[in-house]
């Protein structure tokens, strides 16, 4: 009789949670048989496991020269990030998709490679990926956040933007990236069709490799950043709202533009230099680039093209142009080994300016062949820094040294679009992070999205193009994202706490949260994941390339990195 | 005539000259009077009379002509690019004054491309490299096939089966396919395009010949020369490949039309001529993305192809009529 009427009693709490669990459109964490309502979906209580037994994962010390000493699972629901000194940024950077958790047994079922077979607690499964069709993924029912309105979302890819176009216009897809600047007008004036403003920060530049002649000598190099008539490429080539790159970074980024503006035009100048130089008759080259449409750069060859003809007409250097495939020309480019000039860019992947300039001038950077120290040193020194204007002279430094030293020119800071159908509800372009299609509502069961190229592999822990990453995010989450309009937020973490010096992060996880094998989300699958990403001696650290440069850039330097032959 | 030959007094004739009269007269005596060119001219009167051979032809010449003189004809380097020089953007729409245009702006008639060339000039010096490229892999293709056909026909044997595996191994791929790889191997442009389409036309040249060869070798005129001692090279060179050849002419005009289409198709793929060639395949291909909104920009260029190819088809299929009556009964 005493056990019914305790079976009545839970049953009637039961009915009243139920009762309030909301729509579902907001988030319910429940912790220790705590139920709270925050922002975003429903999880189930869960009793902490007292044989819980958590991962470390031990750097041994900084003086192997990366950010990150130690990360430990304090307890199942608690991580610490102890790390080598103040790092302002660890939370727009632990935001960044490649940073996404996956559970602890997976990664070690799989050997330290879910290339294809990703298990996230995001709001799409994964079904199938149809190699060089589509990626077909079907609603998480018990993802915490917001359901996707529809069952399936598929994700497909067409190199051109006019074919992606087509397909949107031939409501056949939802919603497409990078539509081409030639059809903006176009998309605009269609009734049918939205254009979606991205404002991402991103840069396109030309960049040089100095270990190669002749661009081993720096008045060759300034010669080209003087000879080159940016303002011509961007007014000529890209969308209205686009300008002329003064600095690497975008101004929208805090400490981006501290320094002095880049060159002007000046082809006298630039005949000087490469006179000086002992190239007044000009030399041979290569323009490599990839015919691959971002948002820095809407029109590859078109640009291409136009350099082309300004090297010839502007400082007698002839060069031919030589399109690469896109994954070829990532990696040759950022091992550097191209020995002409190539056209690359960047998007930002989180708002800070160490996104934009770290990664491309670190000491461990060869893309642009020898790293400078007079651009690195500060930079180093920049990043330690919490205080913003304590940071700023320091980046007035590198941004200096980079124009003086020339390791590629920046052309511009490009507007960028995204767009969708306009019976679509939701649909957004953000300016960080990915689009997330379970936002996007068509009023149908399937969602089709197109973008400009088939992913790499769907572990993002070790890819690095925008493709794949946004793939990997529909299904894998990290602790922190972005909102809509680009504000960090938690998401498998409830909250992350410094120390005082932003040395040392500890991190509340989301209780309740589950994979989508069924299994819970705990301390022990961060701590995985990181070492999986982190770590060059784990048998976790496999990936798809074993490069995880995002890792490497990121956090400074792998642990237990081999050493390298040079 | 035997006088001439044995005669003291008489200039002494070399073997050749002696087996080449030997010869002729083992040819019988129509061979002895008929009028050497009397063959081709009756040729040239039934291409005369078939209209759209002559229309292929006047169409090839027009395109040699345009090709010759294209300096004179275009109104800019095909290369120039005009920002800053005039007041006219990227991807300008056709701009011809007499047909209404406003004339304060700047004469384009087929408009600019996206880099602000001009469009015209453009496609006016592609016909030069469209041109050459065709003739240059036809006769590169055609040499080089029609002899290896050639001596596998005379020659028989293995080394019959050697070459003509080796053709038919070349002709098991499909051809474009085959031009892909080989231009892969040697890398990208023009010269390595025109390579590539050789090669993989060359097979059609040497089965064409070896088959003639096969016929042509077992004629009495041939015996007749093997009988009075003449050297099968010279056979091969003088008595077998001269009448072997009307079909391979008639393929050779063809094969310019194939040759001009796979050069395109190379470069529209980005394989064949590299920025800024003015060549119609590349121009193609770097508007490929505009067909809707920058249609004239694909369109001449293609047009070009189009007339072009049709030209030589045509100018093809004539020569086929009036060397080879047979065909049209």
């Amino acid at each position: 009789m005493k056990r019914m009427r305790w079976l009545a009693l839970v049953s009637v709490i039961a009915l009243v949670l139920a009762a309030c669990g909301g729509d579902g459109t907001g988030d319910t964490t429940t912790t220790a048989g705590e139920t709270t309502t925050t922002a975003g979906g429903t999880t189930t209580s869960v009793e902490p496991d007292p044989d819980f037994e958590g991962r470390v994962l031990d750097a041994g010390g900084c003086d192997y020269g990366g950010r990150v000493e130690k990360i430990t699972a304090l307890d199942e629901f608690t991580v610490e990030f102890d790390l080598c000194g103040p790092h302002p940024a660890f939370l727009a950077q632990i935001a960044f998709g490649v940073f996404g958790i996956q559970p602890e047994e997976h990664l070690e079922a799989t050997g330290g490679a879910p290339l294809d077979n990703p298990i996230g607690t995001g709001p799409y499964v994964l079904q199938e990926w149809v190699r060089g069709d589509s990626v077909v993924y079907q609603r998480f029912d018990d993802y915490y956040g917001t359901v996707a309105p529809h069952q399936t979302a598929v994700l497909r890819w067409a190199t051109e933007s006019a074919g992606r176009l087509t397909e949107l216009a031939a409501g056949t897809a939802d919603g497409i990236t990078f539509p081409g600047t030639e059809d903006l007008e176009d998309i605009e004036a269609n009734p049918d069709l939205v254009l979606l403003d991205k404002p991402e920060p991103n840069i396109f530049y030309m960049g040089f490799t100095n270990t190669f002649a002749p661009w081993d000598d720096v008045r060759v190099r300034q010669a080209v950043a003087l000879g080159i008539d940016r303002q011509r490429i961007v007014d000529t080539f890209y969308p209205e709202g686009s300008e002329t790159a003064s600095h690497f970074t975008p101004c929208v980024v805090e400490n981006g533009c501290e320094g002095e503006s880049w060159y002007e035009f000046d082809v006298e100048a630039a005949q000087q230099l490469l006179a000086d130089a002992g190239l007044a008759d000009g030399f041979e080259t290569t323009i490599y680039y990839r015919d691959v449409t971002r948002g820095y750069l809407p029109t590859p060859g078109d640009v291409a093209a136009d350099i082309q003809a300004q090297l010839q007409e502007n400082l007698n250097i002839t060069a031919s142009i030589e399109q690469m495939e896109s994954a070829e020309f990532i990696q040759q480019s950022s091992a550097g080994n191209l020995d002409g000039i190539h056209l690359l860019g960047w998007t930002g992947d989180y708002p800070h300016v160490t996104n934009f300039l770290d990664f491309h001038f670190a000491d461990t950077n060869l893309q642009f062949g020898d790293p400078h120290p007079e651009i690195y040193e500060a930079l180093n020194e920049a990043s330690q820094l919490a205080d913003a204007a304590e940071a700023a002279p320091l980046y007035e430094t590198a941004n200096n040294a980079i124009k003086e030293l020339v390791p590629m020119v920046p052309i511009a800071h490009s507007a960028a679009f995204f767009a969708a159908a306009a019976d679509v509800d939701g649909a957004y372009a953000p300016p960080w992070g990915q689009v997330m299609f379970n936002f996007w509502d068509n009023g149908t069961d399937t969602l089709v999205f197109y973008q400009g190229n088939e992913p790499i592999s769907l572990y993002c822990a070790d890819e690095t193009d925008g493709e794949s990453l946004r793939a990997c995010a529909q299904v894998v989450e990290a602790l922190y994202s972005y909102t809509q309009e680009g504000e960090v937020q938690p998401q498998l973490a409830e909250e992350c706490v410094p120390n005082d010096d932003l040395s040392v992060w500890t991190c509340s996880l989301r209780q309740g949260v589950l994979f989508h094998d069924g299994s819970t989300f705990d301390a022990n699958d961060v701590v995985a994941s990181f070492t999986a990403g982190l770590d060059a001696s784990s048998p976790l650290h496999t990936g798809n390339s074993g490069v995880f440069e995002y890792y490497d850039y990121l956090w400074n330097g792998l642990i237990n990195a081999p050493e390298s032959d040079g | 005539m035997t006088k001439e030959i044995t005669g003291r007094h008489s200039r002494r004739m070399s073997r050749s000259e002696a087996i080449e009269m030997l010869e002729a007269q083992a040819a019988g005596p129509e061979r002895l009077f008929e009028h050497p060119m009397s063959q081709w001219r009756l040729a040239l009167r039934r291409f005369r009379e078939r209209k759209s051979g002559m229309l292929g032809l006047g169409i090839v010449v027009f395109l040699i002509l345009v090709a010759v003189f294209a300096p004179l004809i275009a109104p800019y380097e095909p290369n120039q690019v005009l920002i800053g020089r005039e007041d006219v953007g990227p991807r300008e729409p056709p701009c011809v004054h007499i047909l209404g245009c406003d004339e304060s702006l700047p004469q384009h008639i087929l408009g600019t491309d996206a880099n602000v060339r001009d469009e015209f000039s453009r496609v006016i010096y592609g016909s030069r490299v469209s041109l050459s490229l065709g003739f240059f892999t036809v006769t590169l293709a055609l040499v080089v096939g029609s002899t290896i056909g050639a001596i596998a026909g005379y020659r028989g044997g293995w080394l019959d089966n050697i070459l003509m595996r080796l053709m038919d191994v070349i002709l098991g791929f499909p051809s474009l396919l085959l031009a892909i790889a080989i231009v892969m191997v040697l890398g990208r442009g023009l010269q390595n395009a025109l390579l590539a389409i050789a090669v993989v036309t060359m097979p059609g040249y040497a089965r064409v010949m070896r088959a003639q060869v096969l016929a042509i070798k077992e004629s009495d005129y041939v015996s007749a020369s093997q009988a009075l001692g003449a050297s099968p090279t010279r056979i091969l060179i003088r008595r077998v490949i001269p009448n072997a050849m009307t079909p391979i002419v008639v393929l050779a005009t063809l094969g310019v039309a194939t040759a001009i289409l796979e050069a395109a198709g190379l470069s529209f793929l980005g394989l064949g001529a590299q920025p800024p060639t003015a060549e119609w395949g590349t121009m193609l291909a770097s508007e490929r993305n505009n067909v809707f909104t920058s249609p004239h920009l694909v369109f001449f260029p293609g047009l070009a192809i189009m007339i072009t190819v049709l030209g030589f088809n045509l100018m093809g299929d004539g020569l086929r009529d009036a060397l080879d009556p047979s065909l049209n009964k």
